[in-house]
């Protein structure tokens, strides 16, 4: 649902259920769906799939052996949080959204808002007796505000507020927002009147949102153990010291710290039991992200990795909630630590290499002066290679936060979850 | 599933339902994938998808829904889910369907893959890679067919139909030299049933972009920063031009009134040398859709002609909020015209630059200021192509680009999707580290 500047420019919503069967012989993968749930598409599905694996079989001869069987369970979980929110209570909550803007950001030439949500409930059976129920909702909104600079170039401004949960548990009054968009419009106001950052290697802090994206997109994509088999920087970096010591870098499934994750995975799409994947531990790369297969190549135990979007999608190998582990500083004292550097607080966008080279997309930012927060920032790019960027890290701070409006696209979109605390850290500016 | 009946039997709900208006689409396909990832073709997939989505309007206030299980209780269920959305939604003047102009099908392509011969390409294209690029590392190639029928049909009696089968290629790759990676790069290209003997190497920048990911495994750092020109290869040119349609002539951007294009029509915003044309009836653009999704069939048209911009990119909707015409089309079936430069010419006039195949970058801000990285590049130096490079960052301003564009390359290529020339700007910001 989109109000665009007071108009309602989408209000819609979608339902669509299917399912599909994955066979596999000899290593050969045959997989089908479809969206008719009958008793004769179950059996054109299975047919088909079947089918599919044995022409591959047949083409490839791959003569790949079994999995190890894995014990049979049934689980359900997060079946409690199924709760549709009607569409016009949330038209309500995003109206008066749109007009509390309207009403207390006066110097905007644009404004809108969004609410999304998204609920997948995902029933899993496989050979070996494994039965997930589950249901991972989130609701999101986000909200936009563009106004003029003195120089007459428009200025906007992006943030996503949200959480695991339906609209309803999410957001029970359109107040609890207030104080978060009035902060988002003295942002703005201050962007307004901003400074270009300047071009080349920098010291800066990364607020906890984009330390998150470092974790997922310059680190978590190069240790996907099918990106590692094609030749990520990860492979021959194993073992090995990629990070400053400070650094412990984790792919929870569901918990971490004591609460719930953004995303929580229980059972993966292939039926392995959910567990968090450590990859970095005080600077040394540890470990991969898998599923079935790769863990089986390298000899690794799968932790639950292997996930699918849509019904139609073949489950592969994906993060769930990646996140560098907080330290033990204080942002003031890192900000302080600073002579001449930069504050870089929101992000845009982000993409990863093969190599580690990383880039990120910034929309808010400082400069730090003498160990103080100085001019807000332009739009710019922030970029390195993972591992040298990561090994100058000497300070983290002792809170953690997570984003959770992540979708990640790797041939499907997912839900991910992304944290992490700020990091001070030196990086490549894109200034002008 | 029938959609021509199905959406007869929406529009009757709809009626039903006491709408003013309303309008559906409804779509039955289905997609064959055969999926090479870790050194192995590893899996064959089918799938059967079918689905429809539902608009209405009541009192100029609109409701949405999609779904795909279209038999009839879901189809009322989906209309009086839509009525209950526009009823609390607040009123839109703008909101509309479309008016009926002509009722047309349109089909091409087969409705069934070719798996063998799909697999006979695939296999193909690796055998031959293996041996002619033996550095090249693929993370994923995915070789398929899909077959898509669609109906649009509104309550004023428009009724567009579309059979459409195509085949596709794309393949993710880096090179390997011992333990060294190069970045990745990627290439995707869309071709018909009637086009399946030319090997997928042969096909767009396919050979030419892994040839240049060889060269591409020990790249330089530059350091410091000084302005050159940049060379975008076909490769890199949709993402700039997406950035401009995006930023400065789609509808987000018209109705929010942010473009600083908004009150350019018929002036110069571009080089005279930049003609950008999107041509979805064009029958060498294999990926363009014949019908709009609000119901229009779609039109060829010039975006920028000689540098004058001709036309925004607005739907229906864009027009009636903005007060502005309807385009011909809002789709990205870009082609921009050959220039007279070879492209060797044109390396040979750059005494320091680009060769930009590939930009990573943040969105541009709204007034189309971009930064970023350019990913699988190669300086050129004195006319020449010195070495590529890595931790390279340009920056600049979308806008100002295409107003200074000071050649066009005599060579183009298509991917099925595009055609586009190598294009040349100078004044990026090129930055080290």
């Amino acid at each position: 649902m989109v109000f665009l500047n007071g108009t309602m420019t989408a209000n819609a919503s979608a339902a669509i259920t299917g399912f599909s069967a994955r066979v596999v012989k000899n290593g050969a993968y045959g997989f089908a769906s479809s969206a008719d749930y009958t008793a004769d598409s179950v059996a054109e599905v299975v047919r088909s799939a079947t089918e599919n694996a044995v022409f591959l079989d047949a083409k490839e001869k791959l003569g790949r052996g079994s999995f190890a069987r894995v014990p049979a369970i049934v689980r359900a979980d997060g079946l409690d949080f199924e709760e549709k929110t009607a569409q016009k209570r949330i038209i309500e909550f995003m109206g008066e959204i749109d007009a509390y803007v309207a009403a207390h950001c006066p110097k905007l030439v644009s404004r809108f808002s969004a609410a999304s949500c998204l609920s997948m409930e995902k029933l899993l059976r496989t050979s070996d007796g494994v039965c997930s129920h589950s249901l991972t909702p989130r609701s999101i909104v986000a909200v936009g505000l563009t106004a003029m600079a003195n120089d007459g170039a428009p200025v906007d401004l992006y943030e996503p507020f949200g959480d695991f949960g339906s609209f309803e548990q999410v957001f029970t009054d359109p107040s609890q927002l207030h104080a978060q968009i009035d902060d988002l419009y003295e942002q703005l106001m201050r962007k307004c009147e901003g400074v270009y950052a300047e071009a080349g290697n920098k010291q800066a802090i990364l607020h906890p949102d984009l330390a998150g994206i470092l974790a997922h997109e310059a680190v978590g994509h190069t240790v996907e153990a099918d990106f590692v088999q094609s030749g990520s920087i990860a492979g021959p970096c194993f073992g090995k010291q990629v990070a400053s010591e400070l650094v412990t870098l984790v792919d929870y499934a569901h918990t971490a710290l004591g609460k719930r994750c953004p995303v929580p995975v229980y059972v993966d799409d292939e039926g392995t039991i959910a567990e968090d994947a450590v990859i970095i531990e005080n600077g040394i790369l540890k470990g991969y992200m898998h599923n079935k297969e790769s863990a089986a190549h390298f000899g690794h135990k799968p932790q639950g990795n292997a996930r699918a979007f849509s019904f139609s999608d073949e489950p592969l190998i994906r993060m769930r909630n990646t996140c560098i582990v907080p330290g033990r500083d204080k942002l003031e004292d890192m900000i302080a630590s600073i002579d001449d550097g930069y504050y870089f607080t929101k992000t845009g966008n982000g993409q990863a290499d093969a190599t580690g080279e990383f880039m990120f997309g910034v929309n808010m930012g400082y400069e730090i002066k003498n160990g103080k927060l100085g001019r807000a920032l332009r739009d710019t790019t922030i970029a390195g290679m993972a591992f040298d960027v990561l090994k100058t890290v000497d300070m983290l701070s002792d809170d953690l936060s997570w984003s959770c409006s992540g979708m990640c696209g790797k041939k499907q979109m997912i839900p991910v979850g992304m944290g992490g605390p700020a990091i001070k850290l030196r990086i490549n500016v894109g200034g002008r | 599933m029938d959609c021509r009946k199905t959406a007869e039997e929406i529009l009757n709900a709809i009626r039903a339902a006491g709408a003013d208006m309303g309008e559906c689409s409804v779509a039955a396909g289905n997609t064959t994938e055969i999926y090479y990832e870790s050194g192995k073709i590893s899996m064959v997939r089918s799938v059967i998808s079918h689905g429809a989505s539902i608009k209405v309007i009541k009192d100029q206030k609109k409701g949405s829904v999609t779904i795909n299980t279209c038999d009839s209780e879901a189809i009322r269920t989906a209309v009086a889910d839509a009525m209950s959305a526009a009823e609390h939604a607040p009123a839109d003047e703008a909101e509309g369907i479309a008016e009926l102009i002509e009722n047309k099908s349109f089909a091409s392509g087969k409705k069934e893959p070719d798996r063998e011969k799909l697999y006979g390409l695939m296999r193909e294209f690796l055998d031959t890679v293996k041996v002619e690029y033996p550095k090249i590392s693929f993370d994923s190639v995915s070789v398929g067919h899909s077959y898509r029928e669609s109906v649009y049909a509104n309550t004023n009696g428009v009724c567009l139909e579309t059979a459409e089968g195509e085949n596709s290629f794309s393949a993710m790759f880096m090179a390997k030299e011992g333990e060294i990676t190069s970045s990745f790069n990627s290439c995707g290209i869309v071709f018909s049933d009637d086009d399946m003997d030319t090997p997928l190497l042969e096909r767009g920048m396919t050979r030419s972009l892994l040839a240049e990911t060889e060269q591409q495994v020990t790249p330089e750092t530059l350091t410091g920063k000084f302005e050159g020109d940049v060379i975008i290869t076909p490769a890199c040119l949709p993402d700039i031009l997406y950035y401009a349609q995006s930023n400065f002539l789609a509808d987000g951007c018209m109705i929010e009134g942010t473009s600083i294009w908004k009150d350019a029509l018929e002036t110069k915003v571009a080089s005279d040398l930049l003609t950008w044309k999107s041509l979805p009836e064009s029958d060498e653009l294999v990926g363009s859709s014949k019908v709009s999704g609000d119901g229009y069939v779609a039109r060829d048209m010039a975006i920028i002609e000689n540098g004058v911009l001709k036309n925004f990119c607005l739907s229906r909707y864009g027009a009636a909020k903005t007060g502005k015409t309807r385009s011909a089309n809002t789709q990205m079936c870009y082609v921009v015209d050959a220039g007279e430069t070879k492209l060797a010419d044109m390396i040979a006039s750059v005494k320091n630059g680009l060769l930009l195949n590939r930009f990573s970058g943040g969105s541009p801000g709204a007034n189309g200021d971009f930064s970023g990285v350019a990913k699988n590049s190669f300086l050129i130096k004195d006319g020449k192509i010195a070495c590529s490079v890595s931790e390279t960052m340009i920056s600049g301003n979308i806008a100002a680009l295409l107003k200074n564009i000071s050649a066009v390359s005599a060579e183009r290529v298509t991917d099925g999707a595009t055609i586009l020339p190598w294009v040349q700007v100078p004044g990026i910001t090129i930055s080290g580290k």
